[in-house]
């Protein structure tokens, strides 16, 4: 149902391309083919831009793949088109593999002067490979059988395929795999947190994109009749770049629209041609600066409307049974005599302890005494220089974050970490994104595993919610939330790990005494059902209340340790830290 | 031989690391690379040409002229592309602000100024097209003061101590009370005059072509990649070492294959090495 | 209700095309004759297209000056493509399509020419260009294309001929610009001067952009060449290669493209002594005789135009060829009374010869390839400086100092 709900925004294109036909006129014909073959390479691109927030500007590259594979296979070696085409899916597969790996090691704007690389070297490549490409003389394109032999025969050929991206790229986008993209873009640690591999993620998604872009490179190439590596320039790269973020990144009518846009404008504006680059360019420029969420954005009427303003956090603590369920003894998480600098500081100077499945532990201290530094290593952001760090009897892998969430290990972060276009619920859902089975594949095809995941999915997170008690707010856009919110939003988003261990990071911080105290009775009631709980935090009231066990940090060493009454006792603590 | 080859790489060497220095002027101040660095270089090139060839200006006011030009380039890519972005950093708005407005200034070149290279003034008359003739060391030249201004600029005088401490950390640098702001203009102000000289310097041989731009945002950048992120020195040391690799490339194997090599190059050291031979590790995620 | 609206739009289009067919006549004989013109008219690889416009617009000018064709008027219309592949085939369709042009000219740009050639050849639009790819004409698959310049094989035979039987050298280098023309026009040259048992001693295409070529020229001097052949249309390659050539004291013959010899390399070379031994490609009807003279009919066509169309800074051949394309598309129309397809190309078919300015076309049923092997010639590159200036009063006056073609091509 809701998969149905989501292509309606779609059916207006739709419409418009099924009523182009009655035209009469080639000239729409070519035009709306164009259109189409530019979207099946933008829609895959759009995962990769729009969603994954990868700024691969060169994806020219993959159209040229494409385009030649198609052509040679059928003119060199006289494949069956259709056979040709696959074949130019593969290889644009496994190229949008090499352009993107990079992007797995190196920074943002590396990564784009990378892919800016790979597009001239691939056209060198084409002009340099004579015997195969026909070097600058090039080759024909594939022509393709009846009746897809005629200008309305191909666009109906094209139109199609081009619904087919759509269709496959909104199932992808509505999914676990389409939210943990966005939250490797906008929110990448807390991405790792909930276990999501940003490398298997970024390479399926490279993948694809690669594969639409070398079927819509081979089609491309029937289009044109004919190809030479200058049919590839690098102003067609910067339109399949613009189109996206246009449209909006983490939309996919916004891009497809961005497309028909760039793809039917400079028709309209044949006096402009010498300046479309410079327009394009300065289009750009605009969208970034005066409306980042594009075309989607104006589109989005949703998350306009206003929100309740007088509302109240109310956890329930009593529907916690519902998903956590510890009930055994497990093992504990153990840290002995680690110790981490960072430059000449010594963050972490040697220390031991221990978190014990059903139990809260406080870490309170100073600021600059290591707390958030503590979490970060059990958590894996930070690899400890000596010590060593268990969980039960096996070793916590040092500094590989993504391995947390398998092994029942939640956290949260001091800045609540979010996607703020995302609506609260989907930033929830972010939350469960290991728990799903289905495959990439099933997903594009909305196969019913899928379904099933999601519908699973929604629900655990609509749970979550009601647990925190921020179910009202469900649909809202999470940037338009409070703060305090935004804490809750977090801790419902662990919980869907149902958490053996969760590591809060100052949960307190900017809550008002009345969510303090509903926080504690929340974070009691975890602990109750059996999870360890590791709290970090300057409340020192919220600690005494709740812990059944306080660490007390300073300098990186272990100040004090023991039951809140015994730091209550504590000398040194008192006069230094709790100012008693 | 060695010596046609050693001049020529190291003049288009010391224009590539030119432009690094540009990238990392523009990096120290506000944490963002910009494609802007490579069309300074351009524009150096034909605003030089623009203001000595065919508005025939005396020789130093067209160079006094053009850097004060590509000065004004680098302040409005702070003020239209860098400042209104800043905000959002870890969103990489900035890469896609800095292209847009990076093509704007390459196509308008190519619209206004010329799609055909144009003849840059010959300036002193030194040397007829040998190893030594002024149109390979020029660069160089450029290069050496470039390096000896910004050590001076940075170690003797209290604006450059105070680049020095933005650059090292943004945040302390403004509770000290330092204007962070103006201190930004100016930076980007530099940045333009540096890569205003490196065109300017590389003109005769570079010639005022539009298409520099896109080329030299390329190549300067490889030495940033290699040298790491605002290291001046390394980007110097990467940037000749990719010049006489590239002549080098194109003597023994000529053409297509040699852009190809130096590609090859770039994304195996990147791939090995993501932040450069000689750069800092990474920073602190959470 | 699907069914129902598609019948009656079916039956809508159908009603509309009998009218038409029934209007048809009427209008064909007074309707303006429509010619596209699908131009590189902006960007890197406008200079020819910026030519081919002006000539074009002269020649638009003088037959509608002229009341016409059997009276009716001729409209261009022209459609910037910027050397770009997908902008010329969405402009070749909506110039066939939505402006319903009689006939085409054009594109000059090998990428663009490749593409749209297969494109208007199914919808068998009269077609003529200056595009030299030799694989764009072939009577067979394309009987609508028809050229109206010389193909690679007349340059490259030219180039040839004049390296091997005037300059006499056996070890040549061959060199382009590594863009589609250049790297194709390098494979046809070096197999041809090995068919002739010339020694290919170098073979190289060069990135356009690349700042100092000194290593190419290096390597070509330790090659053992004894003549170096350049096909690029980059006058900033072209410039350089002559500049690296005087830096290391290499007198070598260059020779080759037409574009050795345009006005923008002379801006570039880094003096005059650089554009010294390099020899290109050129047309008799825009080439100095032995006698000093420009031939009469191209004579004639200067001094009409002398200030009205600029000359300095494009070629005139160029110029030449556009007002032959007007001409040859105009002169069908008159002889059949038709605008129709059939009636333009069989036309054509027939032109033997066509006296043009830029040239003798002869044009058969199995031979589209217009431009006669013996008005193209060789001459001096620098030769051209005095050419391309022929619209300013001053250099024209220097004309008669300019160097005669070194050689005149003997038929093949």
């Amino acid at each position: 149902m809701t998969g149905l709900r989501a292509l309606v925004p779609f059916l207006p294109v739709a419409a418009l391309a099924i009523a182009l036909p009655f035209t009469g006129n080639d000239y729409w014909a070519v035009i709306g083919t164009r259109a189409a073959i530019y979207w099946v390479l933008v829609a895959g691109l759009n995962l990769v831009v729009g969603f994954g927030g990868q700024l691969a500007i060169g994806w020219v590259a993959l159209l040229t793949v494409g385009a030649y594979t198609a052509s040679v296979l059928v003119a060199s070696a006289a494949w069956p088109i259709y056979m040709a085409l696959a074949a130019a899916a593969g290889l644009g597969a496994v190229s949008g593999v090499v352009v993107g790996l990079p992007a797995l090691r190196l920074r943002t704007f590396y990564f784009a002067m990378a892919t800016l690389g790979f597009a001239t070297i691939v056209t060198q490549v084409a002009l340099a490979w004579e015997s195969v490409t026909g070097g600058g003389i090039g080759v024909s394109g594939p022509a393709f059988p009846a009746p897809f032999d005629t200008a309305w025969g191909f666009y109906a050929l094209c139109a199609v395929a081009a619904a087919l991206c759509t269709w496959m790229t909104v199932n992808v986008g509505d999914s676990r795999f389409g939210r943990a993209l966005v939250a490797i873009r906008d929110a990448e640690v807390a991405a790792e947190a909930t276990g999501i591999s940003k490398p298997a993620l970024l390479v399926t998604v490279f993948l694809f994109a690669g594969a639409t872009a070398g079927v819509a490179g081979g089609l491309f190439a029937t289009l044109q009749s004919y190809i030479t590596p200058d049919a590839f320039t690098f102003d067609l790269s910067v339109l399949f770049f613009i189109a996206i973020l246009i449209g909006g990144r983490g939309s996919i009518i916004g891009p497809l629209l961005g497309t028909i846009l760039l793809t039917v404008l400079p028709e309209f504006a044949a006096p402009l041609v010498a300046w479309s680059t410079f327009l394009y360019a300065a289009l750009l420029g605009v969208i970034v600066l005066v409306m980042p969420g594009g075309i989607a954005n104006l589109l989005d009427f949703r998350g306009r409307k206003p929100l309740e303003s007088n509302r109240a956090i109310v956890p329930r603590p009593a529907l916690l049974g519902e998903f956590l369920n510890h009930t055994t003894a497990e093992a504990s998480i153990r840290l002995a005599g680690v110790a981490l600098g960072f430059g000449a500081v010594r963050a972490i100077d040697g220390l031991d302890l221990v978190i014990r499945p059903g139990e809260v532990h406080g870490l309170i201290g100073p600021n600059g005494s290591g707390k958030t530094t503590t979490l970060n290593v059990i958590s894996g952001f930070n690899r400890p220089d000596t010590g060593s760090l268990r969980l039960g009897a096996h070793p916590l892998p040092a500094g590989m974050p993504q391995t947390r969430a398998r092994l029942g290990i939640a956290r949260t972060f001091q800045t609540p970490r979010l996607i703020g276009e995302a609506s609260l619920l989907e930033n929830v859902m972010i939350g469960g994104t290991i728990e799903g089975r289905a495959t990439f594949g099933e997903t594009l095809v909305s196969l019913p595993r899928h379904r099933r995941d999601e519908r699973v999915l929604r629900d655990a997170a609509m749970l979550a919610l009601r647990t925190v008690g921020l179910e009202s707010l469900a649909e809202a856009r999470a940037d338009r939330l409070q703060h305090s919110e935004l804490r809750f939003m977090e801790i419902a988003r662990a919980l869907m790990l149902r958490p053996a261990f969760l590591l809060l990071d100052e949960p307190a911080a900017g809550l008002s005494p009345d969510e303090i105290r509903r926080l504690g009775e929340l974070i009691a009631a975890i602990a109750a059902r059996g999870t360890g709980v590791l709290l970090v935090e300057h409340h020192a009231d919220l600690i005494f209340d709740i812990c059944d066990h306080v660490t007390v940090l300073n300098l990186g060493r272990e100040l004090a340790a023991g039951t809140p009454a015994d730091i209550r006792a504590h000398q040194e603590v008192v006069s230094a830290y709790l100012g008693g | 031989m060695l010596s046609a080859i050693l001049a020529s790489g190291l003049a288009v060497g010391a224009v590539y690391a030119l432009i690094g220095v540009t990238y990392n002027v523009m990096f120290s101040a506000s944490r963002v690379m910009s494609f802007t660095a490579g069309q300074l270089g351009m524009l150096g090139g034909v605003f030089g040409a623009l203001f000595i060839s065919r508005l025939g200006l005396p020789g130093v006011v067209g160079f006094a002229l053009t850097l004060a030009a590509c000065a004004l380039v680098g302040v409005i890519t702070e003020i239209v592309a860098v400042r209104p972005v800043l905000g959002r950093l870890e969103q990489h708005l900035y890469v896609l602000s800095t292209l847009a407005f990076a093509l704007m200034i390459q196509q308008f070149t190519a619209i206004e100024w010329s799609t055909e290279p144009q003849p840059f003034p010959r300036l002193f008359g030194i040397g007829s097209g040998g190893p030594f003739d002024e149109k390979f060391w020029l660069p160089l030249l450029a290069c050496a003061a470039v390096i000896v201004g910004l050590e001076l600029l940075y170690r003797r005088t209290l604006v450059g101590r105070a680049f020095l401490a933005i650059a090292e950390d943004n945040f302390a640098a403004r509770a000290l009370g330092l204007p962070e702001r103006n201190l930004r203009i100016a930076s980007f102000a530099l940045a333009g005059v540096i890569g205003g000289l490196a065109g300017f310097a590389g003109g005769e041989l570079l010639l005022a072509n539009f298409a520099n731009g896109g080329v030299l945002n390329f190549y300067g950048f490889v030495p940033v990649a290699l040298g790491g992120l605002g290291n001046s020195r390394g980007a110097v040391v990467g940037g000749l070492a990719l010049g006489v690799f590239q002549q080098a490339a194109n003597f023994t194997v000529g053409g297509v294959f040699a852009s190809v090599a130096v590609f090859v190059v770039f994304i195996v050291v990147l791939l090995a090495a993501p932040s450069g031979l000689f750069g800092p590790q990474q920073a602190r995620r959470v | 209700m699907m069914t129902l609206t598609r019948r009656g739009f079916a039956l809508g289009t159908a009603g509309a095309a009998a009218a038409m067919a029934l209007a048809r006549p009427a209008i064909a004989q007074s309707e303006p004759i429509r010619i596209g013109w699908l131009g590189s008219l902006t960007g890197p690889l406008a200079a020819p297209g910026v030519g081919f416009d002006r000539g074009m617009k002269w020649a638009l000018a003088e037959v509608n000056g002229a009341g016409g064709v059997k009276g009716r008027h001729v409209e261009i219309i022209v459609r910037d493509t910027q050397g770009d592949p997908t902008k010329a085939v969405n402009a070749t369709q909506e110039l066939i399509s939505r402006q319903k042009v009689h006939a085409m000219w054009g594109p000059g740009n090998s990428g663009e020419a490749l593409a749209t050639t297969p494109i208007m050849a199914r919808q068998k639009m009269p077609d003529l260009h200056p595009c030299v790819v030799n694989s764009l004409i072939d009577p067979e698959k394309y009987p609508n294309a028809f050229r109206l310049a010389p193909s690679n094989t007349q340059w490259d035979d030219a180039v040839r001929h004049y390296t091997l039987d005037i300059v006499r050298a056996k070890d040549v280098a061959v060199i382009g610009d590594s863009t589609g023309y250049g790297t194709s026009a390098v494979k046809d040259s070096v197999a041809n001067f090995k068919k002739d048992g010339a020694n290919v001693v170098y073979q190289a295409t060069i990135d356009p952009n690349t700042s100092d070529v000194t290593p190419d020229m290096l390597r070509m001097r330790d090659s053992g060449a004894k003549a170096l052949v350049i096909w690029s249309v980059t006058t900033g390659l072209n410039s350089r290669l002559m500049n690296a050539r005087a830096a290391i004291k290499w007198d070598v013959p260059i020779i080759g493209h037409p574009a050795l010899g345009t006005g923008e390399v002379g801006k570039l070379v880094d003096k005059p002594a650089n554009w010294e031994n390099v020899y290109m490609v050129g047309y008799r009807s825009c080439s100095y005789g032995a006698d000093g003279k420009l031939p009469a009919r191209s004579q004639e066509f200067v001094d009409k135009i002398k200030g009205k169309i600029e000359l300095a800074d494009t070629s005139l051949w160029w110029v030449l060829c556009a007002v032959d394309a007007v001409n040859v598309i105009t002169r069908a129309v008159a002889e059949t009374g038709s605008t129709a397809p059939e009636a333009l190309i069989g036309a054509w078919n027939k032109l033997d010869p066509y006296p043009g300015l830029f040239g003798n076309y002869r044009f058969s049923p199995t031979q589209h390839n217009g431009y006669p092997t013996d008005e193209v010639v060789m001459s001096a590159a620098n030769s051209q400086r005095d050419l391309v200036g022929l619209g300013c009063e001053e250099q024209t006056k220097g004309w008669g100092r300019g160097r005669a073609p070194t050689c005149l091509l003997r038929p093949c």
